[in-house]
């Protein structure tokens, strides 16, 4: 049945749910060729189709179902260094084209009927997604979804005190891709995020305090089956009780040791996007020209890679059809490398490392962390407490951000006070507050228990899947704020 | 397998057809069984570009289609789905996915169409302007870049910049005859230059402007106002940690009660996460010269709407007045819930959404306050200018706030700007600490505000 005309003006969407597989071949060379043949240096074309659900829990009822789906195209066009981006839900040969007629527009080209410009056609199909046709249909169904987050929700009733408000999502996230560039590249992969959290507000009297854990994996259709909630909601519960009745640290310049998973969010955010080749082309990170150059503390080594099993940041390949690989940044103290993407490599110089990532067809892709991390170190984490006279230990942190000169600012969300190396007692309203280049050589010492955890990034490119993480560190100095 | 092409008929009606999509939904309903729809569609089409020292960074254009569809199942109970796809088989699928997802509607908290869905709507004053090509914007943002590096040696790049058009659409539909449309055009422009003197750290601001079209934007202004406050943080000093009285910019507090807004959201109000309750109407929230009102309809309001998620007429709400706590923000739901009419707030969703629509901040038609306050006269006041990490430093929940932010430190009527900072404290005690407001009220893209200047909060400086 064909479908009949709702936007008149735009580009209708025209939705096959058929998979992205060697039929499109055509298609995709067809535009390749004409980018071409229009004078353009490359020309890439991404083919995205998403399914998503997000579920919500509320005390003890299902409250939300959010069910979405779409397709869409980001084709972008490169004539030397410039490039031009244009995204559509337009998958038709005509539809494709037009966006690449706008693309071209921008750089001053216009479409050739004549030749292929050099192209000279896709190459074999690397088909990452071939053993994963039954992911989707293999995870948890409503049922069983709604019946794990209630399951969650009752657990901290089980565990909790003082609760006002009990909270547990779910959300999953296939998305299916294929890349096609006028340099031969043709890839197609399926990826699988799910991701399960849960939240809880305690109240007494004037006392608040709120806890959320978030836990998330990739390519494990069910995963959600094996969550443990039970740990999850007995370790949320404890922190909150920890938390309820906390003081509000004292403002001033501490030593601070980070506990290990999520604390690697301040090196992700205070570092990490320093060493992507999008802050290299803005000219807004310090290192820059420091390859090869001590940047951070001898103790310090720091990996960013897409392999880890499981990990929230892992990829069978990157947005631009790359292998992902495991890349060194720092290695006890000194600065390795970038990581860069198929624009930072032909602006920086820096050679691609299967980082080029997006949210989605709507985004070109830019050089972006996958699952980044301190290496462990040979202390134990009560060597680290234990070497601090007075000090703050940060068992939980909340989100933050870094300012376009660097400044960084992250929230503690369950914070102690070290005394005498013995962990003290609890306190809130604890901000940490610095300057990668001056607290990178600060990082004195790291612990044997690395661990990683999932997380979202919001960038250029968008919103994606990452995994932070680290040992227990200790910096020696950091501005905490408080009251 | 083939990939085809279903249909794509031309027509020469502009953005969507209401009525089409319309027919179309009854049809494909009635085939599966639904009696009871409604939707909220958009389209837009978008272009952009970004430049870096005199050469184009990325050009981008885009065009997107959305899609909710609701429907009440045999039960009454609600589903939802969301797509990108307007064409028949991405309509039908949506449809069956919403009535798959109402097995699992709430029964205890059920939405309905807004008794206010076919209402009569205000008539706003948006011109549509037709877009420019991409080749003259990116002319305009490369002119501008220029003009901003020339205004000062130290201001070196501009790393963040972007000027963006956009001609959208949305519409609002139920089974019940309901047909709300809109269709609107808007530009953007901003501009963050990053400046740096020689042994001294980078220093940044900008500013930002919008307006209904590329070439209504005051280009002109935003190069002024980005100048002027990069090169005042120039020379900058830290500062000692302490409390201080403080005199928050327009834009400052608007981000600030914003970030709050829970306070009024009844929907937080029903979740137990809002630190207002059911009866909070009528406490005092507030000093008693602080009046906000939450007024979607402001001229200054680039790119309001008319209707919001459910259709329901958006119209200027007393929050507080005079201190006092008035009115809550609802959708249908809540509305229903606490007796009284929606206000024009709501998403749309199996669980609905709320939100604030553009804020008016000021004395409203109270006295009071501490008059002839003028910051540039101050001794010993932080004059903060802008606020960062709202959704990492605010405890909305526990009204705690822990906020970096640019600013100045004014000592016998000098202002400094301060290396790094951040402020920290409790929004109940900031609403009650109000010393008073300084100057005019000005327009800003979140609301209308004046300069607010607020009794001694905690200032932690990074040296």
């Amino acid at each position: 049945m064909p479908a009949l005309p709702l936007v008149a003006s735009l580009p209708l969407p025209v939705v096959s749910l058929d998979p992205f597989d060697l039929s499109w071949r055509p298609r995709l060379e067809a535009v390749l060729s004409a980018g071409c043949a229009a004078g353009a240096t490359l020309v890439e074309v991404f083919l995205e189709s998403t399914d998503h659900i997000g579920l919500l829990a509320e005390q003890d009822r299902i409250t939300n179902v959010s069910p979405a789906f779409g397709k869409g195209a980001g084709i972008r066009v490169f004539r030397g260094e410039r490039d031009g981006f244009v995204s559509t839900n337009d998958l038709s040969k005509r539809g494709l084209l037009t966006a690449l007629e706008q693309a071209l527009g921008m750089l001053g080209l216009e479409p050739c009927s004549a030749g292929r410009g050099g192209f000279e056609g896709l190459a074999h199909l690397r088909d990452h997604a071939a053993a994963k046709a039954g992911w989707l249909a293999a995870c948890p169904g409503l049922g069983d979804a709604t019946a794990r987050l209630l399951e969650g929700t009752a657990l901290l009733e089980c565990h909790g005190q003082h609760l006002q408000a009990r909270r547990g999502s779910y959300a999953r996230d296939w998305q299916e891709v294929m890349v096609a560039a006028s340099d031969g590249t043709f890839a197609r992969d399926i990826r699988l995020h799910q991701s399960v959290g849960l939240n809880a507000l305690v109240a007494d009297g004037e006392h608040r305090a709120s806890q959320g854990r978030r836990y998330g994996s990739t390519d494990r259709p069910d995963d959600l089956l094996h969550w443990d909630a039970e740990a999850s909601a007995t370790e949320l519960c404890a922190s909150a009780r920890a938390m309820l009745h906390a003081d509000y640290v004292e403002a001033g310049s501490y030593p601070v040791v980070l506990a290990n998973r999520f604390g690697g969010v301040i090196f992700h955010e205070a570092c990490g996007h320093l060493l992507e080749t999008t802050q290299v082309e803005r000219g807004t990170t310090p290192f820059a020209d420091q390859v090869g150059s001590p940047i951070a503390h001898g103790a310090v080594t720091a990996i960013d890679e897409g392999l880890s099993t499981g990990a929230f940041g892992s990829l069978s390949m990157d947005d631009e059809g790359m292998e992902p690989q495991r890349n060194v940044l720092i290695e006890n103290g000194i600065l390795k490398r970038f990581l860069s993407d198929r624009a930072g490599e032909l602006r920086t110089g820096h050679a691609r490392t299967g980082s080029g990532r997006r949210q989605s067809h709507a985004f070109a892709a830019a050089s972006r962390m996958r699952n980044t991390f301190i290496a462990a170190g040979p202390h134990s984490p009560a060597d680290l407490i234990g070497s601090v006279e007075r000090g703050l230990y940060c068992k939980s942190m909340g989100g933050g951000s870094v300012g376009p000169t660097g400044q960084f600012n992250f929230a503690v969300e369950e914070g102690y006070l070290i005394e005498n190396g013995q962990l003290g007692k609890p306190v809130k309203g604890a901000t940490l507050i610095g300057e990668a280049k001056e607290v990178l050589p600060r990082i004195s010492m790291c612990a044997n228990d690395l661990e990683l955890a999932a997380g979202f990034c919001g960038s250029v490119s968008g919103s994606i899947f990452v995994t932070v993480g680290q040992p227990h560190i200790k910096v020696d100095a950091i501005t905490v704020g408080g009251r | 397998m083939t990939v085809t092409d279903t249909a794509i008929l031309e027509s020469p009606v502009q953005g969507l057809d209401a009525s089409k999509l319309a027919g179309q939904l009854e049809r494909l309903a009635a085939e599966l069984g639904i009696r009871r729809w409604d939707l909220g569609a958009a389209c837009s089409t978008d272009t952009s570009v970004q430049v870096d020292r005199g050469e184009p960074k990325q050009l981008k254009g885009a065009q997107r289609s959305s899609i909710t569809v609701r429907v009440w199942n045999a039960d009454g109970l609600v589903g939802i789905t969301s797509t990108s796809d307007l064409s028949a088989a991405g309509l039908a699928r949506a449809l069956a996915g919403a009535q798959e997802a109402s097995a699992y509607g709430n029964a205890d908290d059920t939405p309905t169409f807004s008794p206010l869905a076919t209402a009569p709507l205000e008539t706003l004053d948006q011109p549509l302007r037709e877009p420019v090509g991409i080749l003259s914007l990116l002319a305009t943002l490369q002119e501008a870049e220029r003009d901003l590096l020339s205004r000062h040696v130290a201001i070196s790049t501009v790393p963040y910049n972007g000027l963006a058009q956009r001609s959208s659409e949305r519409i609002y539909l139920n089974s019940d005859g309901a047909c709300r449309q809109q269709r609107l055009s808007t530009a953007s422009l901003y501009l963050y230059a990053r400046a740096e003197e020689a042994g001294r750290k980078p220093r940044s601001s900008g500013a930002v402007r919008l307006a209904y079209g590329a070439g209504l934007l005051d280009v002109a202004g935003c190069i002024d106002e980005a100048a002027e406050r990069t090169i005042s943080h120039l020379d900058y000093a830290p500062i000692d940690t302490g409390r201080y009285p403080c005199v928050f910019s327009p834009e400052a507090f608007l981000d600030l009660i914003g970030a709050f807004s829970s306070l009024f959201n009844a929907r937080s109000v029903l979740d137990g996460v809002s630190l207002s309750q059911r009866e909070s109407i009528g406490e005092q929230l507030a000093v008693p010269f602080l009046s906000i009102h939450d007024n979607g309809l402001h001229p200054g309001n680039i790119g309001a709407s008319s209707f919001d998620g459910e259709g329901t007429p958006v119209h200027r709400l007393a929050l507080v007045d005079g201190g006092v706590l008035k009115h809550f923000l609802h959708s249908e739901a809540t509305a229903r819930a606490f007796g009284v009419a929606p206000t024009g707030h709501a998403g749309l969703g199996a669980k609905v959404s709320v939100g604030t629509n553009w804020l008016e901040i000021g004395p409203g038609d109270s006295a009071g306050g501490a008059s002839g306050l003028d910051r540039h006269k101050a001794d010993g006041v932080v004059w903060i200018e802008s606020l960062s990490a709202l959704h990492a430093g605010v405890k909305a929940s526990q009204g705690s706030f822990s906020l970096p932010f640019d600013g100045w430190l004014i000592q016998g009527g000098e202002a400094r700007s301060i290396e790094a900072a951040t402020v920290a404290g409790d929004i109940r005690a900031v609403l009650k600490g109000l010393i008073g407001f300084e100057g005019p009220a000005k327009i800003t893209p979140d609301g209308l505000c004046p300069h607010v200047w607020v009794e001694g909060l905690s200032i932690t400086g990074d040296a």
